[in-house]
């Protein structure tokens, strides 16, 4: 029954040692997984502003729809979509050195649906967006083939082509919303519309925050533009000048001339990287030193694990040496050496640790994400969840105002083989410290005082 | 006269107690021979354990020499005396001391287990051990599954267990009914007489010391008197009087008894 007891505290104190490292490596993994996530997304986004240099993006101010800010829901102050008229796309080609302007539209349903969305350090959100979005895209075939400025993957049905009208196509979760597959009809702004095709939902399109899948459908930009009575209207004009040198003065005249339009090129998309980047480097660094707070807090953690596991060998065999004091003395005068009777002593405080580790082990490895939890602080700096991608927008190609790359899935703490036989060595090694002492005191106690002691 | 195993020559054991100074042992001059049974006798501190103590080299004498089977073992380091102990004593101790997680042959293996002899030939002597004392069978058993009488057995089969020069034996019948008693008493005789072990024997027991062949009385660390033992089994069973035969429980024959409790009846007159 002691004996039990002693092996149950001697065990939690081994569990600690042997789950902490645990939670350090854990931590570890999980910040160089993040880095690398990063890494892989910030050259994505690199190759794609790169590809799109000559993008000069204008867009009137939006609705907080669908996009919100990073980290924050939208909410609050809500924005009311407005629109230009088309002849400024005209204009705006007269401008020399522009080689295209592709036009769009945007409208929203005016029903909302509520959507709950993680948000950082583990606190969710409940955000109203409309049920639908609808992108109404000039499709002109050189336009879609040089620009890329639909969706590209199509999961059922086909994309869009030069001259359709009267059809959608639809995000995958909307086709749910709906009930709808491909060749049905679906009642958008009042009017009809054939499903031609759909595309996956998740990550696609400007809305790449990863809790916020799409819930959009693009058409013909004369269907949108009759069917929500906007006819002449567009809020969105993408103008490709004919040069990279020629964007900076392009983007000039276009933001002198036309106030409503917020007009961005690749050098503010690239200084939106740099912020992000500078933004990261700075989650890092807190990172970073969260995992060297715990490397501390480890240490002094198991230190005094390894202290505290010495100090119950010492005091349980010093106990027992005590105990059994009539034993040793019976033991020297039968013959046993003062070697003989220590190295019994140490014997037995070695494999009542050894069995204590191998009880720490279990305990370890059953309960190591939970010690850990409650030992370490935690590294939970990164927010949001752990598969969000960024995904360059097909569709909206300039657009990066939303990320969502920073997400860490939780983190799994497992007890290597490693550690584990590192637990058993150290188990034995602190065995024999803690019972050297007593060990010594039953090896050098005279026999015959031993004998008088009852 | 024969040999002697056991010599002591001017013995002196002084106790501290603060300033003053207790004598347990005063200049103690005496001989044990080879095969010889001897009993020490003495009130309770008298000085009796100490003796045994000194001679068990479990203590130090203060002063004096002690020679165990011509080994001066007085000025001997701890690191020679556990040899001694082990190879040329045997002990028999009150309580039976007993490890009470081993088993019977495992307590007799004990004092073998650091020695010469292999494992097998150290469970094979045990088990011969065993036999000797009449436990044949009875090496399975841990310690709290015998009795009292079957325990001392034990501890007696452990004694003999490295074939020692001498056995010292500290009240082995302290903690026995009157049963157990005669029959312990009688399985030392018997050893002595059939294997020539050299028994020294601790009591304070009248009837247990008279089995021996030789008393010493103890008093105040002194022996103070010396008399002859009954030792019925080396007397082959003999009346001590009259010389017939007699039972091994009877100091002497009927027809003596009688002549006492007659003798002893005139006295009463």
């Amino acid at each position: 029954m002691r004996a039990l007891l002693v092996i149950i505290a001697l065990g939690f104190s081994m569990a600690i040692m042997v789950s902490i490292p645990a939670g350090i490596v854990a931590n570890q993994e999980a910040a160089q997984s993040v880095t690398a996530n990063f890494n892989s997304t910030m050259t994505t986004m690199q190759e794609e502003i790169n590809k799109t240099a000559t993008l000069i993006e204008c867009q009137t101010s939006r609705g907080v729809f669908p996009g919100g800010q990073l980290g924050f829901p939208p909410g609050g102050s809500q924005q009311q979509q407005t629109y230009v008229e088309e002849s400024v796309a005209n204009e705006i080609r007269s401008i020399s050195g522009v080689k295209d302007v592709v036009e769009f539209i945007t409208v929203s349903s005016s029903e909302t649906t509520s959507e709950t969305i993680n948000g950082p350090g583990g606190r969710t959100f409940t955000i109203l967006r409309p049920v639908y979005t609808i992108t109404g895209v000039t499709l002109n075939s050189s336009f879609i083939d040089d620009y890329s400025i639909l969706p590209t993957n199509i999961t059922a049905g086909e994309n869009l082509h030069e001259g359709d009208s009267g059809v959608v196509l639809l995000s995958s979760n909307l086709t749910d919303y709906f009930g709808v597959g491909v060749g049905d009809n679906v009642e958008m702004y009042g009017e009809s519309f054939t499903v031609v095709g759909v595309y996956d939902a998740a990550g696609q399109g400007s809305i790449s925050q990863s809790n916020m899948e799409e819930r959009s459908a693009y058409m013909n930009i004369t269907d949108v533009q009759t069917a929500a009575a906007l006819t002449g209207n567009v809020s969105r004009l993408d103008v490709y000048a004919e040069d990279v040198s020629d964007v900076d003065s392009i983007a000039e005249v276009i933001s002198a001339a036309y106030t409503s339009l917020q007009v961005t090129t690749y050098k503010d998309r690239l200084s939106q990287l740099d912020n992000m980047q500078t933004m990261y480097s700075e989650t890092l660094t807190s990172a970073q030193a969260t995992v060297s707070a715990t490397e501390t807090v480890a240490t002094q953690e198991i230190m005094m694990a390894v202290v505290a596991t010495s100090l119950i060998v010492l005091f349980v065999m010093l106990y027992t040496v005590r105990e059994r004091t009539k034993e040793i003395g019976t033991l020297k005068a039968i013959g046993f050496s003062n070697w003989n009777v220590m190295s019994q002593f140490m014997l037995e405080g070695m494999l009542l640790s050894l069995i204590a580790g191998v009880v720490g082990i279990a305990i370890g490895t059953v309960g190591a994400p939970l010690l850990s939890g409650i030992l370490l602080p935690q590294i939970s700096p990164f927010g949001s969840r752990g598969n969000s991608q960024f995904q360059p927008g097909a569709a909206n190609p300039g657009n990066f105002g939303n990320f969502g790359i920073l997400g860490v899935s939780t983190v799994t703490v497992t007890v290597s083989l490693q550690t584990m036989l590192i637990a058993i060595g150290a188990a034995v090694l602190l065995g024999a410290l803690g019972s050297l002492y007593p060990a010594w005191r039953a090896a050098t106690t005279r026999p015959a005082e031993a004998m008088r002691y009852e | 006269m024969s040999e002697a195993i056991l010599k002591t020559e001017k013995l002196f054991k002084t106790y501290e107690m603060g300033k003053r100074k207790v004598p347990a042992l005063y200049d103690l001059n005496f001989q044990v021979n080879k095969g010889e049974f001897v009993a020490i006798m003495g009130p309770s501190g008298s000085g009796k354990t100490t003796l045994l103590n000194v001679l068990g080299c479990l203590d130090k004498p203060t002063s004096g020499k002690m020679i165990l089977d011509e080994i001066d073992v007085t000025d001997l380091p701890e690191r020679q005396l556990y040899k001694i102990r082990r190879d040329k004593i045997g002990f028999i101790f009150q309580t039976f001391n007993l490890l009470p997680y081993l088993n019977a042959a495992e307590n007799v293996e004990l004092p073998m287990e650091y020695g010469k002899r292999s494992r097998s030939e150290r469970r094979k002597e045990a088990r011969r051990l065993l036999d000797l004392v009449g436990l044949a069978g009875r090496g399975e058993h841990r310690p709290q599954r015998l009795s009292a009488g079957e325990q001392q057995r034990v501890a007696i089969a452990r004694s003999l267990a490295n074939d020692p020069a001498i056995i010292l034996a500290d009240e082995p019948t302290g903690n026995l009914d009157a049963q157990n008693k005669s029959e312990i008493v009688k399985l030392l005789g018997n050893l002595n007489i059939e294997r020539g072990t050299t028994i020294v024997m601790v009591t304070h027991d009248g009837h247990v010391a008279m089995h021996s062949e030789r008393v010493l009385l103890l008093k105040d660390g002194k022996i103070t008197k010396e008399k002859q033992g009954l030792h019925l089994a080396k007397k082959k069973l003999a009346c001590p009087y009259c010389g017939s035969k007699i039972q091994p429980t009877d100091e002497r024959c009927p027809a003596c008894r009688k002549k006492l409790v007659a003798a002893e009846e005139e006295e009463s007159i």
